[in-house]
């Protein structure tokens, strides 16, 4: 008790004033506040982003009826049996045949289009909303149209080969039209959209380069391949990416270019998702559905990781920028020296 | 704060009207409809179902009902949309039409729907052909579906093009050209080497519907009644199988697609001249013929003969899921909707043939000429194709079966690229993968 009452007053200038309470409220809200920003999207994501995930791998341990519901505990028995089902193996080689027709040519003609929107044209907007248009259009109606175009019996475009005296070309019962079918309404979707990416990041090459190019007598096509291509690295690897992300998740354009069967009738055409969607509802199985979504996902991951390891390649080929270890050593010994 | 206040305050609000509008929903429910307790039911169904002008008739006898309806183009889409909302717990509509082809799926979670006992099923069961009736209860007696149209199967046939081929075209003579009553498919397919070697077309659309007619016909289906898988070393089954085969490999299947037929032109261009018919196929091809613009001249006709003797295929159910916020309402739209009056409009409009006896009876009393099949009287000729019908046991997979197990199977028949054996053997490895090891 004493020792409390007779405490020495401290020198009053060592005291550091207590911080009001609106004080503290301003050094919480300049710590906390930046999180409280963010944090919709990371709980939005945990909604819809993560829990989904964790859920479907839950449910791929089941034995899980589409109606009936949760079963028995299986373990990893429904990875094994789907990495044994030929059909799923099926499916993947359809959905990377599909994706690489697609996205090779896709990218090409993009690549194209974005070179030629680059110039001066006139009625520039125009043009650029042209190349957009068939994003805007739904991929139902895209796919139902194709769907139609690409008939066996009654299709436009046999109906015009058969005009020149050609034999039908079985689009729907053989894989490989059926593939460059499907990749034929991916490429009328997708490539314009990619070509205004890619025409984004050209518009941001540095006029004068070309001019002096010019000036040293570089064509037209030597610019491009020197010049335009270096610069827009960055961007390709994203339409790259982005591209792959889509080409592996397609479902749309398969389901309803044949809307009776999952994929055509001897699965010719069926996509991963489009064998997903067999399992759960149709054959009503929901565990072995979560296991392919799983697979489905780490395939993408892969797909994703050997990307970037290319892309970091490419994206900083011609820098020429020091290898990690060598820039460590020098901080090192810049840090030492200080 | 301030700021602060009224965002808590508007979050208040919006937590008071949710809880209204749950409270709301679930004391309403008990209310019979009525211009002051207005009640909007919702009503899914497939195909032709011919109900559009029956909702209205009942939302002016009803006052306070409004019916909302959505109708999906096919039996296979409506049972993904049932099964994925029966899965998810919720999304339902109120009233649920359901096919036979996957009742045995539905019935597995019978649970999931409104005993319609507790809204006088008992007092109405004997409206229905016995066999129907029967088909909407489940095991333990809970009535889940109302039925509406029943599948006996009568013979289109192209009279235009059987006169070209030289045979006769007046259904009477068809339909003794057939057998009569004593009709079996080794007539159909010797017919059809004829028509074939007559005209150089081909007799039927596809091998899959032919398939299907010839399986729902015989006793026990894809299963036996004690609900065994009954498809390997079924040599009934198999024997069927390599007839039809034999048929497809003769040129007699057009090769179109299900469903599609070129949106209908195969209708009308003479790609085959005959199609299995169960009576609501009748509107389809009604629909198709109107989407290929073709009209009673396109020649195709109705005989009152089925090879094989009496088939049904198919067939619906109206429901009603547990789900539904107006149990009592929706009861009653369904038991209206497949009441006998009801069916005979429903018939008049989408050509198919009610469950209800007096539903029958009035349609062969009246014997309405069919304009769109050359003025056949279809509902007296589908009354007679319906004598001797039983109802076959569906199991859980039947529709999987029929679709993913025979279908490619089917399929490459029609495409040439397997003979019976193959396409018999792959029917299997399939059963064995989808089904079985499923």
């Amino acid at each position: 008790m004493t020792t409390t009452m007779n405490r020495p007053a401290k020198p009053a200038a060592a005291i550091k004033p207590k911080p009001t309470f609106k004080q503290r409220l301003n050094v919480f809200d300049v710590k906390a506040s930046p999180y409280l920003y963010i944090a919709p999207f990371f709980i939005l994501f945990a909604l819809v982003g993560l829990f989904p995930l964790v859920y479907t791998f839950v449910v791929s341990l089941f034995d899980w009826h589409l109606l009936k519901g949760q079963g028995d505990f299986v373990g990893l028995q429904n990875f094994t049996e789907v990495l044994q089902d030929r059909f799923f193996w099926n499916s993947l080689f359809n959905t990377v045949s599909i994706f690489l027709l697609s996205a090779i040519p896709q990218l090409a003609v993009a690549l194209f289009l974005a070179a030629v929107l680059d110039q001066n044209l006139r009625a520039k907007t125009f043009w650029r909303m042209s190349v957009l248009l068939p994003y805007i259009v739904t991929p139902v109606a895209v796919a139902m149209i194709f769907t139609n175009m690409f008939g066996e019996q009654y299709g436009l475009i046999n109906n015009v080969l058969g005009n020149f005296g050609l034999d039908p070309v079985m689009w729907k019962n053989e894989t490989l039209p059926s593939h460059i079918a499907i990749a034929t309404m991916v490429n009328w979707r997708w490539t314009g959209y990619n070509a205004l990416i890619l025409l984004a990041a050209m518009q941001a090459v540095p006029r004068d380069l070309y001019e002096s190019a010019a000036l040293d007598g570089a064509g037209a096509l030597r610019r491009f391949f020197s010049i335009t291509l270096p610069s827009i690295r960055p961007t390709m690897v994203f339409v790259v990416i982005t591209s792959t992300i889509g080409g592996l998740q397609i479902f749309t354009e398969p389901r309803l270019f044949d809307p009776a069967t999952a994929g055509g009738s001897q699965r010719q055409f069926q996509t991963t998702v489009l064998y997903l969607w067999e399992m759960a509802f149709q054959r009503q199985n929901f565990g072995k559905a979560s296991t392919i979504a799983w697979l489905l996902f780490l395939i993408i991951v892969l797909f994703g990781v050997i990307n970037y390891l290319i892309s970091r390649r490419i994206a900083t080929a011609d820098a020429a920028r020091p290898s990690r270890s060598t820039r460590r050593a020098r901080e090192r010994a810049e840090r030492t020296t200080r | 704060m301030k700021f602060v206040r009224r965002h808590t305050a508007t979050a208040m609000a919006g937590v008071a009207a949710m809880a209204l509008m749950a409270t709301g929903c679930s004391s309403s429910s008990e209310q019979a409809a009525s211009a002051d307790n207005p009640v909007e039911l919702t009503v899914t169904t497939f195909g032709t179902f011919g109900y559009d002008d029956l909702y209205a008739e009942y939302e002016k006898a009803n006052p306070g009902v409004k019916v909302k309806a959505t109708n999906i183009d096919r039996g296979s889409n409506a049972r993904t949309d049932a099964f994925t909302k029966l899965a998810a717990g919720s999304g339902l509509s109120d009233v649920v039409a359901i096919e036979e082809g996957w009742l045995g799926s539905i019935m597995e979670v019978s649970d999931q729907f409104v005993d319609l006992n507790e809204h006088g099923a008992a007092d109405i069961k004997d409206n229905w052909v016995d066999w129907k009736f029967q088909q909407g209860t489940d095991q333990d007696g809970r009535v889940i579906g109302y039925g509406t149209d029943i599948g006996p199967q009568g013979l289109c046939y192209n009279g235009k093009l059987f006169e070209a081929a030289g045979m006769p075209s007046d259904r009477e003579s068809v339909a003794k050209l057939f057998g009569g009553g004593d009709a079996t498919w080794e007539t159909y397919f010797k017919l059809g080497e004829q028509y074939k070697a007559a005209t150089g077309k081909a007799w039927y659309d596809q091998s899959g519907f032919v398939w299907n007619s010839m399986v729902n016909q015989m006793e026990e289906g894809y299963y036996t009644k004690d609900g065994e898988l009954n498809v390997d070393g079924n040599s009934e089954m198999k024997a069927k199988f390599e007839m039809l085969a034999a048929g497809t490999a003769a040129g007699l299947s057009a090769n179109q697609t299900q469903w599609d037929w070129g949106n209908g032109k195969a209708f009308v261009d003479g790609s085959f001249a005959t199609f299995v018919c169960p009576g609501w196929m009748l509107g389809t091809i009604k629909g198709q013929l109107e989407s290929a613009g073709g009209g009673t001249e396109s020649g195709w006709d109705f005989a009152d003969v089925f090879p094989g003797g009496a088939s049904n295929w198919g067939g619906a159910f109206l429901s009603v899921p547990k789900t539904s916020e107006h149990p009592a309402e929706a009861a009653k739209l369904a038991a209206w909707l497949t009441a006998p009056e009801q069916q005979v409009k429903q018939s008049a409009a989408a050509n198919n043939f009610p469950s209800t006896l007096k539903a029958q009876e009035k349609l062969v009393a009246d014997a309405t000429p069919n304009v769109v099949f050359n003025n056949a009287p279809t509902g007296v000729i589908l009354a007679n194709r319906a004598k001797g019908v039983v109802a076959q046991f569906k199991g859980p997979d039947d529709s999987v079966i029929q679709e993913n197990v025979f279908g490619p199977a089917l399929k490459m028949l029609d495409a040439g690229t397997a003979d019976a054996d193959k396409a018999w053997s792959e029917a299997l490895t399939l059963l064995n993968d989808l089904v079985v090891n499923n």
